[in-house]
């Protein structure tokens, strides 16, 4: 999968997928925000002016403000940066973690393989959110102790799918035929079987962004992720709650819920071209 | 079998002793629940006081030992905040969670399978677009949009109480727990759809379905009892994970509706760092998730009786 050539085939077959390209665009004008988003807005997210608060969408306030007058769009747009750096260090720490200790367990089997196993059991039996409010309780507050705490839980699934497709091509030809002509092991995991085993990795990973941006929003929605004055999508929501039924507000909730689902979305119809894309037997089927 | 399911057994005591200990330690580290700060400090010696009425000025192995000890009794000890009982307060909202939790999953299978195999059957019709898309669309949508939306502009109406339900009004359970079940059964539907539609259009290109075709059997039995069951093994992995998750108490859709159960006891003990609670809605929600996973394993044997349990 490394080879120019492959890459080409693969994005071949991913170009041909309407909705794939659809979510394609979409992460790249996420991404894009992401990084630029500070040009982009208006006001200062974190400003506040009580005196304007909830108010509808206008022209100075495109869309409206929240119920602490600070302007919709300049938050949403500071809620994109703050779900990508989140959503894309978990996704990273949970890869290295699962890719590098799945390896680890699928190689070398016996022992490391049951202990390191029996550690995913321990972190699959938590329910993902229950888990991850223990943590960043008790670890305070934050950015990093909401990374840390949603790839604690995340990364058990993807050393399972790494050590289920080591297992499978440890035994491969091309693999006896690299340790027959004396390669070491770690050149046969790192450069034979690493390669040939990430691509159901890296789908999840990217099925896991969603997810991600999603726990984040539910930890700040509960009140406990990032601190109470930072914008989050989430907790954007949750302080539109007592406005739910007045008429003429809607904007509170409409705009961060409908950012969320973008986002969710996008991501996950790249997975499922890449899925399609990296491996052409699986086209077409759920 | 018998073997497998004592190793298994032996399996979740492991995962339920590092658990607890992991809780345990994580729930400690919030802090001291009797330090006093502000003007008016509760004075040193009641705050030792009702420190050693809890046994937390004993050394930390020593109260872990002593609750996995009362554990075993099912004795959950008392909370910081009402000093109840906190296994009263577990069996006033444990039945509430797994009465939604059942509903949920009910509507999400019924939904979710017929769903699906109507989108395999009819491959490519408007049906199937309709289905893959909605079931995609639905994916994206967190859970607290949905149940949000839903309190928003269907509390209120028809049979649906109210929320928070006043004191004054008297609703039968099932109306009550219609609106939480069905914010949690549309994402799980959806993903049970895809599942299903996957797993169903492989099993009908498998040799032995040509096979009922052409001996005769009409496409009823055809579907309905032999492509149905085998593509049914994905949906009970998912089934069994999902209603882990759901009995250990949906915080998030519990938290929106007010609904009385474990998850919307789990939140509010956690405003109000009430580790002895926090810790017992852990330790049950772990044990319940353990206990659903053996369970599918068995019925996974069950179900496809070339999987060997041993």
């Amino acid at each position: 999968m490394s080879r120019p050539s492959q890459l080409r085939d693969i994005w071949a077959r991913y170009r041909r997928n309407k909705l794939a390209m659809v979510g394609l665009v979409v992460v790249a004008i996420l991404v894009v925000t992401a990084i630029v988003g500070d040009y982009l807005t208006p006001y200062d997210a974190f400003e506040q002016n009580l005196l304007n608060a909830t108010a509808p969408p206008s022209a100075e306030h495109w869309l409206g403000t929240d119920v602490l007058g600070r302007d919709l769009f300049s938050e949403l747009v500071y809620g994109v940066r703050l779900a990508m750096i989140v959503a894309v260090s978990t996704v990273a720490l949970s890869l290295v973690l699962g890719v590098s200790l799945g390896a680890l367990a699928g190689y070398r089997g016996r022992a490391t393989d049951t202990v390191l196993m029996r550690a995913t059991d321990i972190f699959l039996a938590f329910p993902v959110l229950v888990g991850a409010i223990v943590v960043v309780r008790a670890a305070g507050q934050g950015i990093w102790p909401v990374i840390v705490a949603l790839a604690l839980f995340s990364w058990p699934v993807s050393a399972r799918l790494m050590r289920g497709q080591v297992l499978a091509l440890r035994e491969a030809d091309y693999v006896e035929a690299a340790r027959s002509i004396g390669a070491g092991s770690r050149r046969i995991v790192v450069r034979h079987i690493l390669p040939n085993a990430i691509a159901p990795v890296l789908v999840y990973a990217f099925t896991s962004i969603g997810v991600v941006v999603v726990g984040l929003a539910s930890l700040s929605y509960l009140g406990i992720g990032v601190p109470p004055n930072v914008p989050e999508w989430g907790r954007l929501i949750s302080q539109s709650v007592p406005f739910l039924r007045v008429p003429g507000k809607t904007h509170l909730w409409l705009y961060p819920a409908i950012a969320i689902c973008v986002t969710t979305l996008g991501f996950a119809l790249v997975a499922d071209g890449l899925r399609d894309s990296l491996d052409p037997k699986l086209r077409g089927e759920g | 079998m018998t073997r497998f399911v004592a190793r298994r057994i032996a399996q979740a005591v492991l995962v339920l002793l590092v658990a607890t200990l992991a809780i345990f330690l994580a729930t400690f580290a919030l802090g001291d629940p009797f330090a006093s700060t502000g003007e008016k400090v509760v004075p040193p010696e009641v705050q030792a006081i009702d420190r050693a009425k809890f046994g937390l000025d004993k050394p930390l192995p020593v109260q872990y030992l002593t609750y996995l000890g009362n554990l075993v009794h099912l004795d959950f000890g008392v909370d910081f905040d009402q000093r109840r009982q906190v296994s009263s307060m577990l069996a006033e909202t444990l039945p509430n969670t797994i009465r939604l939790a059942l509903v949920a999953i009910a509507l999400d299978v019924l939904i979710g399978v017929i769903a699906g195999v109507i989108a395999a059957v009819k491959r490519y019709s408007f049906t199937d677009v309709l289905v893959t898309v909605s079931s995609t669309l639905a994916i994206g949508v967190p859970t607290f949009v949905i149940g949000l939306v839903l309190v928003g502009y269907v509390s209120g109406l028809w049979i649906f109480p109210v929320v928070p339900r006043s004191f004054t009004v008297q609703v039968p359970w099932w109306h009550e727990v219609l609106l939480p079940a069905f914010t949690l059964a549309i994402i799980d539907a959806a993903f049970i759809a895809r599942l299903m539609r996957g797993s169903m259009l492989e099993v009908l290109r498998s040799d032995y379905i040509r096979t009922a075709r052409s001996k005769g059997l009409p496409e009823r039995v055809v579907i309905g009892k032999h492509a149905m069951r085998n593509s049914m093994i994905p949906v009970v992995t998912y089934v069994g994970i999902s209603l882990g998750v759901l009995m250990g108490g949906a915080i998030i859709t519990e938290t929106i509706f007010q609904y009385n159960g474990i998850g919307y006891l789990l939140a509010r003990a956690i405003q109000a760092n009430n580790a002895p609670v926090i810790m017992a809605v852990v330790v049950v929600s772990v044990v319940v998730f353990v206990l659903l996973s053996l369970l599918v394993d068995i019925l996974y044997a069950y179900l496809d009786p070339r999987i060997r349990l041993d």
